[in-house]
């Protein structure tokens, strides 16, 4: 069978995000794969040299849609370390909070999309349902469904009342119950089954040196997590474990999610459950003294690394943001060489692309037609290897 | 789990192809080096160490010169940084992405962004950039400015043909 | 039934073209229904089906670039010609007046002929989706063409007909062949759902990898012909089964009045035919898609081999001539 080129995005149906793929088949057999993640930059680490904390952090936030508490909190997380200042163990424990409903609500989604990849519409349906009750959790908590806004310099901007805290508390037993329900989906049906296993492996050594981070990683029986690694905020002192798995591929990165989704239920009832009293903020000075550091966060798809340096004023001289899915990329395209057209999809979304934050960086929105005048090709040997 | 990594025991392992080893914070050992020393220090960091994953290469622009910082972490849990600081005239520095795989597109971004070149990368492509963007325009420099008239590419105005 | 107008009406209105229209639609609404409330949704309105196809008969159609247009045109129009020609000699409520020996041979190839089409549109459309989800389209057709066609066979074995109407009423002296040939009947039904390209076997329109398939490139009256013959094919198939596999299932006590008669046997038709479409709508939404290569190892390995497992079985029992 002669070679067809078969473009994938910006604009396809497989993907939420414009992406690139000119994936040379075979017959159903992909044997080269061009990548083009260039669309929808808009310059944050640029802006962000150019605004004070306070207006940096709304900026931060928006670099992500869905681990938009991530960014915000490495951020914040790396200024008040270079400042010295220490924040409450209140706002730490409410920070602890909306991050892991936000992992809760982004691996729902994921499952929902996997489920989706393959034409698995009704869990789909089921996962994003079930998905509402984090959010609505997240909307009492912080009065916003997706940028929460959470986070200041040395604290947080909003109090959780007992109220609150009762009514979070009250929609854990049916979560708790949905996410056995999937567990069971995911084991047992098999069409889906046949569409994961196998598909997408990775092994521990590849893992670790196309520098896959989050679950992806952790599928492959790589334990990095870092909040284990460098603890932050209080997950040193709640009980929790690493979920990791030895498939290492799109199955494995199922369960490693679904597990998590049920460590994340654990520690946002333990950190309810015992809530420590006292303020929601310190004093935090204007500017920062000059510094730097690399904060490093565990958000729902992976490590997420601000390099942070400042310079003495109240703005940052430096924001190097590193997202997860740009870490994962590398391991992607050496997945999808050799594998039928069909599972494309299947292990492009097994990293959960974020790619909005993937290519947040510069200044002038790409409109550029990448059709016909494409550059040469830049396949992932180019790349990957 | 293996024991976090001390000072002393970067510094040996480093000892000759680097310079100062210093703490940059209480889980991060910082180890400068020079761009002919980087892909020696690299390779020692990756075995002797033994670091397995590269976490980012993270590039300021000091406005005197441009550093890059490689971090690097290994089962011990501690970051290593490999600082190298390049020229802002001619900044060139061998590639790393044939020790470690996943440098490759950080090395595209960098180049894409601050004009670093890298020698020996396989593909040094845009990668972040669109592909009509000025060839000798890197908007993440600290003196970087848009050119009133200069086409940036986008919908609005197409450049010949 | 040798009256002219009588037949003209048989073929134009009921049980013909306008009754497979009604309840073409009336299928595609149930099927989304049920669908839909597996899935914890509302799901449509009872018309929403044919008024998308009057919205979609509307809209304008755009022609790709460099296409053939006669053929492009021609495509939907013959696939639904086939469907409904196809209806005609299934048994609704008595026997077709158009029956004859060897009617069962043609509806299976007339049902054939919309997947053609589809390769011929995908192949046509000059897009890269459309001729993938073609070529993917014709290799499905491959794939469980062999096993439907076994399992639609066996009837005929087993009754000694080629006719539909023939083996609906051998079923009536004997038994069900649903219960007499459970395999071939099981068999049937997945090959049905392959046939109508519904989860898990939407390879060639699979959404997120190649967009709509062959469909990608269909506007306005193509897409909506298109999307009728596949409606129709769903209420021919599932009569063929209905009166192939559960001929047998008839009202136990005779009734008096003919028309009250004809009235159970319609109702009858009804209920077989929802039977089998709430079954192939479970299928729907409790699977995934499977991919093409593994289609073909459940195709090939599984549902040939059950197929001719009930070959054998069935001249087992013909030669010791239980259920006979």
């Amino acid at each position: 069978m002669t070679r067809i080129v078969v473009p994938i995005g910006p604009q396809h149906p497989a993907l939420k995000e414009p992406v690139n793929f000119r994936v040379v088949t075979d017959g159903e057999r992909i044997v080269d794969l061009e990548l083009n993640l260039s669309y929808s930059h808009r310059g944050i680490e640029k802006a962000a040299e150019q605004r004070d904390f306070i207006r940096v952090l709304p900026l931060i936030e928006r670099v992500c849609g869905i681990c938009s508490h991530s960014h915000a909190t490495v951020f914040s997380k790396g200024i008040e370390e270079i400042m010295g200042v220490e924040i409450p163990p209140r706002a730490q424990y409410i920070r602890t909070i909306i991050a892991e409903l936000e992992r809760m609500h982004s691996h729902m989604l994921w499952l929902g999309v996997a489920a989706h990849e393959v034409g698995f519409n009704t869990l789909f349906m089921w996962t994003w349902r079930d998905r509402e009750a984090v959010l609505d959790t997240l909307e009492e908590l912080s009065g916003n469904r997706v940028h929460y806004n959470m986070n200041e310099i040395g604290g947080v901007r909003l109090d959780l009342s007992p109220s609150q805290v009762e009514a979070a508390l009250a929609r854990m037993p049916v979560l708790e119950e949905r996410i056995r329900a999937y567990v069971g989906m995911v084991e047992d049906e098999e069409t889906m089954l046949t569409r994961f296993r196998g598909v997408g492996s990775l092994s521990r050594e590849e893992a670790l040196s196309f520098g896959a981070v989050g679950p992806t990683a952790r599928a492959s029986g790589v334990d990095y997590d870092v909040r284990k690694d460098d603890p932050y905020l209080v997950y040193d002192e709640i009980p929790w474990n690493v979920v990791t798995d030895t498939n290492g591929d799109v199955y494995g990165r199922t369960k490693v999610r679904i597990g998590e989704i049920a460590e994340s239920l654990g520690i946002v009832r333990h950190c309810l459950e015992n809530l420590p009293g006292g303020p929601i903020r310190a004093e935090a000075p204007k500017a920062a003294p000059p510094g730097e550091i690399l904060s490093r966060y565990e958000a729902p798809r992976g490590e997420v690394a601000h390099f942070i340096r400042t310079n003495g004023t109240a703005r940052v001289e430096r924001v190097d943001i590193r997202t997860p899915t740009l870490a994962n990329w590398t391991s992607v395209a050496h997945c999808l060489i050799g594998r039928p057209l069909a599972d494309v999809p299947v292990i492009v979304a097994a990293i959960d692309p974020c790619l909005s934050c993937t290519s947040r960086i510069t200044l002038v929105k790409s409109g550029g037609d990448l059709g016909k005048d494409a550059p040469p090709p830049n396949g992932p040997r180019g790349w990957s290897r | 789990m293996i024991e976090p990594l001390t000072l002393d025991g970067v510094a040996n392992a480093v000892a000759g192809v680097a310079g100062a080893v210093d703490k940059a914070s209480t889980n991060r050992i910082r180890v400068r080096t020079t761009r002919e020393g980087l892909r020696d220090v690299i390779r020692r960091v990756q075995w002797l160490l033994p670091c397995d994953r590269l976490v980012s290469i993270s590039t300021v622009d000091t406005t005197e010169s441009i550093e890059l910082h490689y971090h690097l972490i290994g089962q011990h849990r501690t970051v290593v940084t490999v600082t190298v600081e390049l020229p802002r005239d001619a900044p060139e520095i061998e590639t790393v992405s044939d020790l470690l795989p996943s440098a490759a597109l950080y090395e595209r971004q960098i180049h894409d962004l601050f004009g670093v070149v890298f020698r020996g990368h396989p593909g040094l492509t845009r990668l972040i950039l669109n592909d009509d963007w000025p060839r000798d325009e890197h908007p993440l420099r600290k003196d970087w400015k848009p050119v009133a008239g200069t086409f940036y590419g986008g919908a609005g105005r197409r450049g010949p043909g | 039934m040798t009256d002219p107008f009588l037949l003209i009406a048989y073929i134009l209105l009921f049980p013909g073209f306008l009754f497979l229209f009604a309840y073409s639609m009336t299928f595609e609404f149930l099927d989304r229904r049920i669908v839909a409330r597996m899935q914890n949704r509302v799901g449509p309105p009872f018309f929403q089906p044919f008024a998308d196809l009057v919205k979609t008969l509307g809209k304008e159609v755009i022609d790709p670039r460099g296409v053939d247009r006669p053929i492009f045109d021609a495509a939907p129009v013959v696939a639904l010609a086939a469907v409904m020609t196809s209806f005609l000699y299934v048994p609704i409520i008595g026997p077709s007046p158009l029956a004859f020996q060897g009617d069962l041979v043609l509806v299976l190839y007339l049902l054939t002929l919309p997947t053609l089409a589809l390769m011929l549109l995908g192949w046509l459309s000059r897009n890269i989706y459309a001729a993938v989800g073609g070529i993917r389209a014709v290799t499905m057709l491959f794939i469980y063409e062999v096993p439907f066609f076994l399992a639609l066979m066996m009837p005929t074995l087993m009754a000694g007909t080629w006719s539909i109407s023939d083996i609906m009423a051998w079923q009536e002296e004997h038994l069900c062949l649903a219960i007499l040939q459970p395999i071939a009947f099981i068999v049937a039904l997945i090959g049905l759902q392959a046939k109508l390209e519904r989860t898990p076997f939407d390879i060639p329109e699979a959404e997120t990898e190649i967009v709509a398939g062959p469909w990608t490139e269909l506007t306005g009256r193509r897409l909506a012909l298109m999307h009728l013959a596949n409606e129709t094919s769903a209420v021919v198939g599932s009569a063929l089964i209905a009166a192939v596999f559960l001929g047998g299932l008839a009202f136990p006590w005779t009734v008096e009045s003919a028309i009250l008669s004809a009235t159970v046997g319609f109702l009858l038709f009804l209920a077989k035919t929802v039977a089998i479409l709430l079954v192939l709508s479970i299928i729907r939404a409790a699977t995934a898609r499977v991919r093409l290569d593994q289609l073909n190892t459940i195709g090939w390995k599984y549902l040939t081999m059950a197929a001719l497992a009930q070959v054998g079985i069935v001249l087992v029992m013909m030669a010791s001539g239980v259920g006979i």
